[in-house]
C-alpha cells in the first residue's frame, strides 16, 4: 500500500465523513488515493469519503471545524504545501483558541528538498508548532499510520485541539505494508489524560464543595465552552435542576444550557445580557464550568463577581485554574463525571435548598432588565431580524456567525435548546468563519436547518464560499445584516475615537451582495429593505428548499448593548437607550494598556 | 523567585521549539537552558532556569505538561535538590601572572585545561553563585577573553527519579 492509501484508509478507519480540503502538487498522491478509493466504494454500493472543496483553504479548515463542531467528531483538513499549509494557519489557530478537535494534513515538499527554499515550501512545523495543539513532520514513512492515528487521537482527547501532519511528497509515494493498527508512543501525554480519567471528585472535595453551597444564598453557575466540548450539557442540566441554580452562560458556553429555560439567564459579559451580568454582580457563590474568565467575561478579574465570598471551577485543563482569578475550590477532570458526582453526592445528603428569594430577585432582574431595542423604528432593526429568525427556529437550528456586531445580536437573541447549535469564532474571533462554518456543518448533518447570520463585511472575507454552498446544492441560508461596513468598530470608533470612522464605513462601495449570490447560483437571492418584508422574506427563506440568500439593509447605526467597555466593571456596563440600567453609568475611554 | 525546572522531552521535530515558544509567547523568562540527551535515545533532558512569582511558574509548569512532547516535568526548587553548572573561561594572562591565577583555579576546585598565556583556558563545575563568583575574580585576576557557561542542571536528592515512565 501506499503512503497516501495509508493516510486515506486512516481516514475511513478513523470514522471520517467527509474531507475539506484543495489539491496541489505536493499532496497530489493522497488526492489520487482518496479518488481511487471513492471509485473502488462507488463500484462495491459502499459509503464513500467525498471530497468537499473550497474557494480558499482557509474555507476548508473552517468547514472541518464547522463540521467539529456541530459534532463533536473531529473535521479534516488536506491541503497542499506552502500556501495551502499557511492559508489553513488561521482556521487552526481559531480551533486552537476555541478548543475545537480538527486534523490537518499537509503535503510538504519531497524530504530531500525540506530546507532548500523549495517551490512551495513552508515551514509548516515551526508555523504550525507556534498555534496547533500538536505538529506531527513524517520523516519515516513507516510511522505514518501510526502518526495519523495518534493525530485524531491528540485532537479529540483532553481538551480538545487542532493536529497538524505535515507529510512530504515522497512519504505519500512510499509502498510498504499497512498494518491497520497501532499509534505513536508519546508516554506523557497518554500518562496525563489517564490521570485525568481517574480524577473523581472525591467525598472529601464533595464535602468542601456542598459546605460553600449551604452557606450560599445566590449561587450561580457560569457554564463555557468546555460544557459543550464535554459533553457535559446534560450533566449540567440535572446539576442545575436538582439544587435549582440559575446558569448564565459565556459566548461559546451558548447552548450547554437549554436557552428557554427559567433557570436560563443567557450570555454573560462584555455584551452580555444586563440582568446576566447583574446575576453575577449579586451571587455570593460562583460555580465556573468549563470557562476560563476570559477578559471578554472577566475584563476586571478583581472586581468580576465581587460579592461572590467562594468561587469554585470545574475544569479538563488544570492550566486555566487559578490563571486570571483565584478560586476556593477546584477540580480538573471530565466535567460530566464531576458533575454528576456533584449531583449524587448532594442527593445523598439530602441537599435540597431553597433559593425561591435569589429566583424571584432574577426573575425580577429578566424582566426590569430584558433585552431590548428601537421597536417602532422605521428602519430595519437587526434584533427584530433575529427574533423573526428564531420565532421559525425556536432554538432547533444551527447558527452560524462571522464576528461582530451582528455575531453578538445573534448571541442575545437566538435561542439554543441543545449544544452544538451555536458556531462562532469565540476566542480568536475571526471574520469569515460563518459561511464555511455553516457548509461544513451542513455537511455534518444534513437535514438540519443551517443558518449563517453574517455581516457585511465578514462575509466578505470568504465569500468565495458562497460557490460551494451551490456547488454542493447545499441548503444553507445565509442572511447579511448589511450596515455597510465593520459595525463593531464603528461603534467603539463612535464611542472612544469621537466618531473618526476611519476605514470601517463601506457605504461609497459598489458591492451588490444579491447579484453575487445569484452569480454563484443562488435562485433564491433577496435584498430586504422594508420593514414591513421581514417576516415573509424570513420565512420565504427558511422555507426554501435549497440554498438562500438574503442582504438585509439594516439601521447603520444600530449599536450593540449592553455592554461592558474595556478595562470596565459590570456596574459600569452601558445598556443603551432601550435597555433599563440599575447605574448611573458614564462612558469612559479605555486607557492605553486596556483591552479592546 | 528562581526556580531550576528539569524536563524529558521527545526527540521530535519542533519539540524544543515548541518548549522554548512557550515561554516567548506567554511572556515567560528563560534564564538559562540546557539539554542533552538521556540513556533512552528518544528522550532528550532539558534544564531549564526561570524566575516568576508562584502563579507564574505554577502556570509554567501546566503549560509544560499540556506539551505533548513532553514526558515527565519537575520542578526542583520544589524539594532538596543538587545544582551545579560548568563553566569554561578563557583569559589573557599577564606575564608572571600564570602561577597565582592557577593557583586560584586550583584552590576553588577548578582545572585549567590550557595554559597558554594567551589562551588560558580553564574550567570549574559548582553551583550558580560560585561560578558566577569564579568568573568575577578571575576577571579581576586577568583579562577575560571568553565566557562558556553550561546554565544549572539539578536533581533531586531523594530515592524518587525523574526518569521515563512508558
Amino acid at each position: 500500500m501506499s503512503g497516501a492509501e495509508m493516510i486515506v484508509q486512516v481516514l475511513a478507519d478513523e470514522g471520517v465523513s467527509a474531507i475539506f480540503g484543495y489539491s496541489g502538487g505536493a499532496i497530489l498522491p493522497t488526492y489520487d488515493a482518496v479518488f481511487l478509493y471513492n471509485e473502488q466504494r462507488s463500484t462495491a454500493g459502499e459509503e464513500q469519503m467525498p471530497l468537499y472543496v473550497p474557494a480558499n483553504e482557509q474555507g476548508a479548515g473552517f468547514m472541518a471545524a464547522g463540521y467539529a463542531r456541530a459534532t463533536g467528531r473531529v473535521g479534516v483538513c488536506l491541503v497542499t504545501s506552502g500556501p495551502g499549509a499557511t492559508n489553513t494557519v488561521t482556521p487552526v489557530r481559531d480551533c486552537m483558541a476555541d478548543s475545537v478537535p480538527i486534523v490537518v494534513i499537509c503535503g510538504q515538499v519531497p524530504t530531500g528538498a525540506i530546507g532548500t527554499d523549495a517551490f512551495q515550501e513552508a515551514p509548516v512545523p515551526s508555523i504550525m508548532g507556534a498555534v496547533a495543539k500538536h505538529i506531527f513532520l513524517v520523516t519515516d514513512p513507516r510511522k505514518l499510520e501510526a502518526t495519523l492515528r495518534t493525530a485524531f487521537e491528540i485532537a479529540r482527547t483532553g481538551r480538545p485541539g487542532p493536529v497538524v501532519v505535515d507529510v512530504p511528497k515522497d512519504v505519500q509515494a512510499w509502498e510498504g505494508e499497512f498494518r491497520g493498527s497501532g499509534k505513536l508512543p508519546v508516554p506523557g501525554y497518554r500518562r496525563r489524560m489517564q490521570e485525568l480519567s481517574e480524577q473523581l471528585v472525591t467525598a472529601h472535595e464533595a464535602e468542601k464543595f456542598f459546605e460553600m453551597l449551604r452557606s450560599a444564598s445566590r449561587p450561580l453557575l457560569y457554564a463555557g465552552g468546555g460544557v459543550v466540548n464535554a459533553g457535559a450539557s446534560e450533566a449540567l442540566g440535572e446539576f442545575a435542576l436538582t439544587f435549582g441554580i440559575p446558569v448564565v452562560t459565556t459566548l461559546m458556553g451558548i447552548g450547554s444550557f437549554d436557552t428557554t429555560q427559567p433557570l436560563a439567564l443567557r450570555m454573560l459579559g462584555m455584551h452580555g445580557a444586563a440582568f446576566a451580568n447583574y446575576a453575577v454582580d449579586d451571587c455570593d457563590f460562583l460555580i465556573a464550568v468549563g470557562a476560563r474568565f476570559d477578559d471578554r467575561v472577566a475584563g476586571v478579574p478583581a472586581k468580576f463577581a465581587a460579592k461572590a465570598k467562594r468561587i469554585a471551577h470545574l475544569d479538563i485543563d488544570r492550566a486555566e485554574i487559578n490563571k486570571v482569578k483565584h478560586v476556593d475550590w477546584s477540580h480538573v477532570g471530565a466535567l460530566p463525571e464531576a458533575l454528576r458526582a456533584l449531583v449524587s453526592f448532594g442527593q445523598d445528603a439530602s441537599f435540597r435548598p431553597d433559593y425561591s428569594l435569589w429566583h424571584a430577585e432574577l426573575a425580577a432582574l429578566k424582566r426590569t432588565h430584558a433585552m431590548n431595542y428601537d421597536r417602532a423604528s422605521s428602519l430595519i432593526q437587526p434584533y427584530y431580524v433575529i427574533e423573526e429568525i428564531n420565532r421559525h427556529t425556536r432554538g432547533q437550528a444551527i447558527i452560524s456567525t462571522g464576528v461582530g456586531q451582528h455575531q453578538m445580536w445573534a448571541a442575545q437573541y437566538c435561542d439554543f435548546r441543545e449544544p452544538r447549535l451555536w458556531l462562532t469564532s469565540g476566542s480568536m474571533g475571526t471574520m469569515g468563519f460563518g459561511l464555511p462554518a455553516a457548509i461544513g456543518a451542513q455537511i455534518a448533518n444534513p437535514n438540519r436547518l443551517v443558518i449563517d447570520i453574517d455581516g457585511d463585511s465578514s462575509i466578505r472575507m470568504n465569500i468565495g464560499e458562497l460557490e460551494t454552498v451551490t456547488t454542493y446544492e447545499l441548503p444553507v441560508k445565509v442572511v447579511v445584516l448589511n450596515n455597510n461596513g465593520d459595525g463593531m468598530v464603528k461603534q467603539w470608533q463612535k464611542l472612544f475615537f469621537k466618531g473618526r470612522l476611519s476605514a470601517s464605513d463601506r457605504s461609497l462601495h459598489k458591492k451588490d451582495f444579491v447579484k453575487a449570490a445569484q452569480a454563484d447560483g443562488f435562485r433564491y437571492a433577496v435584498r430586504l429593505d422594508r420593514k414591513e418584508d421581514v417576516p415573509r422574506v424570513v420565512r420565504e427563506l427558511i422555507e426554501f428548499k435549497g440554498p438562500a440568500f438574503v442582504e438585509v439593509m439594516i439601521d447603520p447605526d444600530a449599536g450593540v448593548y449592553p455592554m461592558v467597555g474595556p478595562g470596565q466593571t459590570y456596574t459600569q456596563m452601558i445598556t443603551g437607550e432601550f435597555i433599563a440600567s440599575r447605574h448611573d453609568v458614564e462612558i469612559k475611554t479605555p486607557g492605553p494598556a486596556e483591552m479592546f | 523567585m528562581r526556580h531550576i525546572i528539569a524536563i524529558l522531552l521527545q526527540n521530535e521535530a519542533g519539540a524544543l521549539s515548541r518548549v522554548a515558544g512557550l515561554f516567548s509567547t506567554r511572556g515567560y523568562n528563560i534564564e538559562s537552558l540546557s539539554v542533552a540527551p538521556t540513556e533512552e535515545p528518544t528522550v532528550s533532558r532539558i534544564t531549564l532556569v526561570t524566575k516568576g512569582s508562584e502563579a507564574v511558574i505554577q502556570q509554567i509548569v501546566s503549560h509544560l505538561n499540556k506539551l505533548v512532547d513532553v514526558v515527565s516535568v519537575e520542578d526542583m526548587t520544589l524539594g532538596e535538590h543538587l545544582e551545579r553548572e560548568l563553566v569554561l573561561l578563557k583569559l589573557k594572562v599577564r606575564a608572571g601572572q600564570s602561577d597565582a591565577v592557577r593557583g586560584y583555579v586550583v584552590r576553588t576546585g577548578g582545572r585549567v585545561l590550557d595554559p597558554a598565556p594567551d589562551g588560558f583556558v580553564v574550567e570549574l563545575t559548582a553551583s550558580e553563585a560560585e561560578v558566577t563568583a569564579f568568573v568575577a575574580e578571575l576577571a579581576r585576576q586577568a583579562q577575560l577573553l571568553e565566557i562558556a557557561r553550561s546554565g544549572a542542571l539539578g536533581m533531586g536528592r531523594s530515592a524518587r527519579a525523574l526518569r521515563i515512565v512508558r
